[in-house]
């Protein structure tokens, strides 16, 4: 039997999880441009019912001005997430290097040459401190743009049922009406998931 | 940490050659670096691979001031050869890399800018060490196809990089080879293998033959001296290269 893998920790498993939210940020997106097309449909769908289905023209072009917004905040997301990554890897290589210099010897009489060393270690951990705090900046971002992204999230969702509510009364097209605004809600429920899994992260959930 | 032998000596011009570190774990090529020094400037042959830097470092430091190596010179691209650079720098930020034109963009992938790169053309080049000439001398596709050797004729020394290079069993470890034809075995395989052209091969020995040389220092291995030189040479050029097995 092969040894078992050892888990990654640190930056390691910080680049793990900003992986997997930049998975569930890219299936947000797939899901925000399925509403816009959905929307534009559902507009033409009210414009045939005529007066019956006004209610749900209204809503059909708030929720494609919904899935405008969240795109947008998908973009921020995504825009973080790449910063973050570039300071996980710069974290990752300066720690490499400043455990490969910890590692030389000087002997004792080359007191010169040891204060090069250490001084070469100190440039790397100061380095080293301020990718971390870029590193906690870019967390916190993350945390507040995914906050504010579940709250547009919620007022999709009301949009969805008051959709579906107005479908109700389209007389002759309540029937596809219905379809389509349950497709809606459908979705938001989709993007809500997505978002609930990114905020419970283990990277946005480390307060350092 | 890696053992720093003077393998010449005129003054203060001399060759270090940093061997043999006990601490090295297996699952990492076994590398021998050479430090040229000369009126108080160093340039470091192949300096090695990230993850040796200590024990050169270590080994450098016991005998010479690691901030007066203002010149490294990288026989070829492999990881082996130049992958501390970055960490180098760390100590002297304006050190020059001399390397084949061919490697001058992929070495940067290590650390450096642009200034710390010299290109060396396909024909080779006359390096200056504080006035001390040292030759780049063309050694392509053996193994790399941009290649190059070091030669020092005031010292009659030939860094040869992996040419000459031997994988050396755990009880044969001498810095200088003893007994040419049990040492070779252990070179023969590394040869074929790495080694990819023969016309290469054969314009080499016919460059080198007619070069003074009094040691031929290699990567890997141990250092032919005297006689063994023009040993090594007649049966480079006998060997059958580019080859799984001969």
């Amino acid at each position: 039997m092969g040894a078992a893998a050892a888990e990654p920790a640190g930056p390691a498993l910080d680049l793990l999880h900003i992986v997997r939210i930049n998975e569930e940020i890219k299936r947000v997106v797939a899901v925000a441009f399925r509403i816009n097309i959905m929307a534009l449909n559902a507009i033409f769908l009210a414009k045939r019912a005529g007066s019956a289905a006004r209610g749900f023209g209204v809503l059909s072009n708030e929720l494609r001005n919904f899935s405008g917004q969240l795109r947008e905040t998908m973009q921020s997301l995504d825009s973080l997430i790449h910063a973050a990554v570039g300071e996980v890897s710069s974290l990752l290589l300066e720690s490499r290097y400043a455990g490969i210099l910890s590692r030389v010897e000087v002997a004792a009489d080359r007191g010169r040459v040891r204060s090069r060393v250490s001084a070469a270690l100190a440039a790397r951990e100061a380095r080293l401190g301020a990718h971390r705090t870029r590193l906690a900046g870019l967390r916190r971002e993350l945390r507040s743009t995914i906050d504010d992204a579940a709250q547009l999230v919620d007022l999709g969702g009301v949009l969805a049922k008051s959709a579906k509510i107005e479908a109700a009364y389209g007389a002759a097209f309540a029937g596809p009406l219905a379809q389509v605004s349950g497709e809606f809600d459908g979705i938001v429920r989709e993007i809500h998931d997505s978002l609930g899994a990114l905020q419970k992260s283990g990277f946005l959930r480390t307060r350092s | 940490m890696k053992t720093t032998q003077i393998i010449h000596e005129d003054g203060d011009h001399q060759w270090l050659a940093i061997v043999r570190d006990p601490a090295r774990p297996a699952h990492l090529i076994d590398t021998n670096e050479y430090l040229v020094t000369h009126g108080g400037q160093g340039m470091l042959l192949d300096p090695g691979g990230v993850e040796i830097f200590p024990a050169v470092f270590s080994a450098v430091a016991a005998r010479f001031d690691p901030a007066a190596i203002g010149e490294v010179f990288a026989s070829h691209q492999d990881p082996d050869v130049i992958s501390s650079l970055a960490l180098w720098l760390e100590f002297n930020p304006a050190l020059r890399c001399h390397v084949s034109w061919m490697w001058s963009a992929f070495i940067p992938h290590f650390g450096g800018q642009p200034s710390n790169f010299n290109a060396l053309p396909d024909e080779g080049a006359t390096l200056s060490l504080a006035g001390l000439p040292l030759q780049a001398v063309p050694a392509h596709y053996l193994h790399s196809s941009g290649n190059f050797n070091l030669y020092d004729r005031q010292a009659r020394i030939l860094y040869s990089g992996d040419i000459g290079a031997a994988l050396l069993p755990a009880d044969a470890q001498g810095l200088y080879v003893e007994d040419f034809a049990s040492h070779i075995r252990h070179a023969e395989g590394f040869h074929r293998r790495w080694m990819g052209s023969t016309e290469a091969k054969r314009s080499w020995c016919e460059r080198v033959a007619a070069l003074d040389i009094d040691l031929l220092c290699p990567q890997h291995g141990a250092i032919y001296r005297g006689e063994d030189v023009h040993r090594f040479i007649d049966w480079f050029d006998g060997l059958q290269i580019g080859v799984l097995r001969g």
